[in-house]
């Protein structure tokens, strides 16, 4: 038995036998909406480690394959940044009597506004005071929007029983076209004068190239300095996912840097991944955008309902990519 | 990568293969990875790339003793030919008539641009002298009624909508019988977002097919979307018939990528395909 075991252990993982097999795992990745380029990279470095090594006695190429990126995907969809969001909205409130302040972007249409109504719910559900800053002053119907979603909450709060004090949810609104930078800055006025433990700002979406919207966003972040700006991009973006984020990311910071250089610069500081039920195993995205910013997944949005809000789970992303 | 530079590409893939003196086939091999190289780099379905490859491949056979230069003139032809007939519907394009109703459904995945395309179709329609309307058939997304009203009346067009009516189904008919009654000739009837995975959504969108029976059905989609794109158009495709596809947000980037990806979907199984974005004046592009 044991001449028989280390006779198949003798399988020389040859370019011949492991290029073929490579090809095949870079496609299946793709398919899964990993970008190209990420794909071959993945795979490229799966190559180096591999070529030359054996193949064990009950193992197909294609498996040792996946089990070797493992780690690489592992290692992508966990970088280092905390995604406990309660217990940083909790240390502040605490440490220093101040409200929390989130700002959500991205481009249009992706689910800012729902995400942030999603947090919103699991905050109220943790017992916190939340406002809801309108700032989104562009977009036909989001103001409105939003005020139907703190309408429902204050509702689905009442209807739980919670405590009317100790967890309150209020629209912060002044109406279209006035400044989104101003409006953040009198919510967050507003939320210290009145014991608010986190203002949500919602923003108007806008593509990663328009030059004027995107520096209009800065100066949102610049004046309020927020402590999370979270970037909220759908599972279902190809290609372009990547460009939005880096975009996003790099005129944020260029723009926030001022004159104090980079040590004031603001970036991207997470990312919330929309759409997750669209998608299936496609689940590509995920990896997508933790890679191109190296800052985590908080939450994952599995449909339009305020429960619909999970933590990611860097084990089920890379099932799901290796299945 | 955008639309011009997979063109780019694939030009680059096959004047490296016509550059040289003969032809063999790892030289064919190298231009089909080329050409799928650049096609995945624009999230163009994987599937449909094999299938080109196949394809091209299939028909690539050079008789026995051809010069290079024919077989030159023959690779460059199948490849045209195939990557045209990715593209081509191969069907006419919807025409509403005039005089009569011409009654235009709306469906898409959430946030793909519905509403706001709406709005700039009808306004279309209105500045070319047709009497346009628009129903608002989405009860679900919070504001969704307010964002069309807001919208159509910057864009001075007539619509219908409810605040308390819940059933879709319900306004899509009332406002398409009333604006019928009124001898409008473009209805133009919005739906709120749904996908393949929420069976009840799909079935409410049968059902307001089913009331208003639309004279066209158009699929709007967001030119980023990545692989998903053909499950969830096929599946949109398979519910209701889906005779038109408008791809937005092409403003986002040159990146048209993922819309080239929807736009070989769509196509191949819908129909034909037009491009609607940023058409209203004093509207900018994303209002
Ligand atoms: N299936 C599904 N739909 C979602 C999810 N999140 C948001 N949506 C839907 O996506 C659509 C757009 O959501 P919004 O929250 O309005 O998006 P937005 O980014 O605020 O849009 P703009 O403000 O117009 O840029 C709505 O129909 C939402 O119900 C999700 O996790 N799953
Ligand atoms: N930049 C840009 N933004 C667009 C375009 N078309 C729509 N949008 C924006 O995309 C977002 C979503 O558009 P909607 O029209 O609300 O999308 P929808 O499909 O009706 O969304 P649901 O009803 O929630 O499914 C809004 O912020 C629009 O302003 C476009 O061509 N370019
Ligand atoms: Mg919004
Ligand atoms: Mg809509």
């Amino acid at each position: 038995l044991f001449g028989s075991f280390s006779a198949a252990l003798r399988g020389d993982l040859t370019e011949a036998r492991l290029d073929p097999a490579l090809e095949e795992i870079r496609r299946h990745l793709v398919a899964k909406n990993v970008p190209a380029d990420l794909a071959e990279e993945l795979v490229a470095g799966a190559r180096g480690r591999l070529l030359g090594t054996q193949v064990g006695p009950f193992q197909s190429v294609q498996q040792v394959i996946r089990d070797a990126l493992v780690p690489s995907l592992q290692r992508i969809l966990t970088p280092g940044a905390s995604t406990n969001l309660l217990r940083d909205i909790l240390l502040v409130r605490e440490r220093e009597r101040r409200p929390f302040v989130i700002t959500f972007c991205g481009v249009n249409g992706v689910g800012k506004s729902t995400s942030l109504s999603k947090v919103a719910f699991l905050l109220l559900q943790n017992g916190l005071r939340v406002l809801v800053a309108a700032c989104d002053t562009f977009r036909s119907g989001a103001v409105e929007q939003l005020r139907r979603h703190v309408d429902n909450l204050s509702q689905l709060s009442a209807d739980a029983g919670l405590d009317a004090q100790a967890s309150l949810i209020e629209l912060f609104a002044q109406g279209y076209s006035s400044d989104p930078a101003e409006v953040a800055r009198h919510a967050i006025r507003h939320a210290r004068a009145h014991a608010f433990d986190v203002v949500l700002v919602d923003t108007a979406g806008r593509m990663q190239h328009n030059r004027s919207l995107m520096q209009g966003l800065a100066r949102l972040v610049q004046i309020n300095q927020p402590d999370r700006v979270l970037f909220v991009g759908e599972a279902l973006v190809g290609h372009d996912g990547v460009d939005q984020l880096r975009e996003f990311s790099r005129i944020l910071r260029q723009q926030t840097a001022g004159g104090g250089g980079s040590a004031n610069a603001r970036g991207i500081d997470g990312i919330i991944l929309s759409k997750f039920d669209t998608v299936e195993d496609q689940v590509g995205a995920a990896l997508a955008l933790t890679w191109t910013s190296g800052q985590p997944i908080l939450f994952v949005g599995v449909g339009q309902h305020y429960v619909d809000l999970r933590k990611c789970s860097a084990d089920a992303i890379c099932a799901a990519l290796l299945s | 990568m955008s639309l011009s530079d997979l063109g780019r590409s694939i030009t680059g893939a096959l004047r490296n293969i016509t550059s040289s003196d003969d032809i063999d086939q790892p030289m064919i091999n190298t231009m089909l990875n080329n050409i799928a190289k650049a096609l995945m780099a624009s999230d163009v379905n994987i599937g449909l790339i094999t299938s080109l490859n196949n394809n091209i491949k299939k028909n690539l056979q050079f008789e026995a003793g051809a010069s290079a230069a024919s077989k030159k003139r023959q690779i460059q032809k199948v490849v045209y030919n195939e990557l045209v007939n990715l593209v081509d519907p191969g069907v006419e394009p919807f025409k509403p008539k005039k005089g009569q109703a011409n009654v235009i459904m709306f469906v898409g995945l959430q946030g793909s641009g519905k509403t706001t395309t709406c709005t700039k179709l009808a306004y279309n329609f209105r500045r070319k002298g047709w009497r346009t309307g628009l129903v608002c058939a989405d009860t679900f997304r919070a504001g969704a009624f307010d964002q069309l009203t807001q919208n159509a009346t910057k864009a001075q067009i007539p619509y219908y909508g409810s605040h308390t009516e819940t059933d879709p189904v319900v306004i899509a008919q009332e406002g398409v019988k009333k604006f019928k009654s009124q001898n409008f000739e473009i209805i133009i009837v919005d739906t709120s977002g749904r996908h393949k995975q929420e069976a009840d959504l799909f079935e409410e969108m049968v059902q307001i097919e089913r009331a208003i029976s639309p004279d066209e059905v158009i699929f709007v989609m967001d030119a980023s979307i990545g692989q998903a794109a053909k499950m969830q158009a096929t599946a949109f495709k398979k519910a209701v018939d889906v005779g038109s596809v408008i791809i937005t947000k092409l403003d986002g980037h040159a990146k048209g990528g993922g819309a080239l990806s929807a736009y070989f979907q769509a196509v191949q199984s819908m129909g034909p395909i037009s491009q609607v974005m940023g058409m209203i004046p004093g509207f900018s592009q994303s209002s």
